[in-house]
């Protein structure tokens, strides 16, 4: 190879990386919005959705076991008492990476809701702890437009509501979920699993029982302070 | 030049996943339901015809031995250009093939199709080649999927076919992909030999 032909292609590569440095960072700047507006309303509806009812006073991050752990305070006025809820974000690798939610508790450590907010799970199988459950056939859709079956809660999520989150929380394999399922399953303080997605379905509940865990440690540092 | 030959040989004589046997691993992964291909198909053929365009303008001012690297910065551009745009405007469809779209960098059909067609051949042919291969890797996916949701899941794109029917599960799982995969193979290979077989008879 001659020198010229190592400056051409030096030359070549650097205008070709800085092109796309340059169009990458333009397309940077114009999703930026859209894509931080998106995370506010999906962090805002999600604490809406499992503090129902009542409104969220604060935002705290505190350090619990050498991580940063960060938890929202809510309160609610009901005959003439206050009452407190907490939610938390809860955190456990799951098959394809950390799989996030916000977990919505009350003075009793009962979960009052649950969504998921990141996961990188297969389509089709972990994945599918977002998936809302849907019973809508085609002939509903097209013909006799019934839409009154539509959920738009994830079956997965739904059935944390209700739990104890300081109790160990059983996994059954019952396949997928449906409401007959539910007093038995929370008899037993269990969810069921998603079919061929354990793994999954492990990261969730271990991740609200750690949460939990760190709630309450974060509770009381805060009554030291 | 024939223009509708070049178009075509992406959806039979040259498909993608069928007879070059590449592009393997999002067609095995997200062909989970119907609308998971679509949505795969469309980011694909994006970041296909943007490299292929690209690839195939500036083939004569590319060093041969540092041709690869530039591919690569080019395809992952668009990548994501893709990912970002899905990201901000498409947050669902996003969500469900997570980290399939990043992937698309390593998917052997868009560096294959640079070094083997838009490396060598006009924009205009290129444009083709990219929409027909995008075409031809839609299809086998939307098939793929297709049977796969109707027997894993018992839906399609979404609404249940039959009320209460229990789905086969595993069609739906990593082995449904694979026999689906190998049904398909099998199919594409009969009718080819039939028609050759034809041929020589005549």
């Amino acid at each position: 190879m001659k020198p010229a032909d190592i400056v051409k292609a030096t030359i070549i590569i650097s205008v070709i990386g800085f092109i796309s440095a340059f169009s990458l960072s333009f397309m940077k700047k114009i999703t930026q919005e859209p894509i931080a507006k998106q995370e506010q309303e999906k962090k805002l509806a999600a604490l809406a959705l499992v503090l129902p009812g009542y409104t969220v006073q604060q935002e705290k991050t505190v350090t619990i076991d050498d991580s940063p752990f960060t938890y929202w305070i809510a309160t609610k006025e009901e005959n003439r008492i206050v009452k407190k809820a907490w939610a938390f974000l809860a955190e456990k690798k799951g098959y394809g990476g950390p799989v996030q939610s916000i977990v919505g508790v009350d003075e009793s450590n009962t979960i009052l809701g649950f969504t998921i907010l990141s996961q990188n799970e297969t389509p089709g199988l972990g994945a599918r702890c977002v998936e809302v459950a849907s019973n809508e056939t085609f002939v509903d859709h097209f013909i006799t437009k019934n839409l009154t079956s539509k959920e738009e809660v994830s079956w997965f999520q739904e059935q944390f509501i209700g739990l104890n989150a300081s109790k160990h929380i059983a996994i059954h394999k019952k396949g997928d979920w449906h409401k007959e399922m539910k007093d038995e399953l929370i008899q037993h303080n269990a969810v069921t699993a998603i079919t061929g997605a354990t793994i999954t379905t492990k990261a969730v509940t271990q991740s609200i029982e750690e949460g939990i865990q760190k709630l309450h440690k974060a509770l009381t540092l805060q009554e030291v302070q | 030049m024939d223009y509708f030959k070049e178009f075509f040989k992406g959806v039979w004589q040259k498909n993608p996943i069928l007879v070059l046997g590449i592009g393997m691993c999002p067609t095995l992964a997200v062909t989970t339901s119907a609308s998971n291909a679509i949505w795969m198909t469309i980011a694909t053929t994006f970041v296909l015809l943007g490299s292929n365009i690209l690839v195939s303008a500036i083939r004569t001012i590319v060093p041969s031995h540092v041709r690869i690297p530039i591919f690569i910065t080019i395809i992952a551009s668009f990548v994501i250009i893709v990912e970002l745009t899905l990201k901000a405007f498409q947050p669902d469809v996003y969500k469900a093939l997570g980290i399939f779209i990043p992937l698309i960098v390593v998917n052997c059909i868009i560096l294959g199709r640079a070094e083997e067609f838009a490396s060598k051949n006009s924009v205009l042919s290129s444009i083709l080649d990219a929409l027909g291969m995008g075409l031809g890797f839609g299809l086998t996916l939307f098939i793929l999927a297709t049977i796969r949701e109707v027997l894993g899941a018992n839906k399609l794109f979404g609404y249940v076919l039959i009320p209460g029917m229990k789905p086969a599960i595993l069609m739906i799982l990593a082995p449904g992909a694979f026999f689906t995969l190998g049904l398909l193979l099998w199919a594409m290979n009969v009718i080819k030999s039939r028609k050759a077989l034809f041929k020589r008879t005549e």
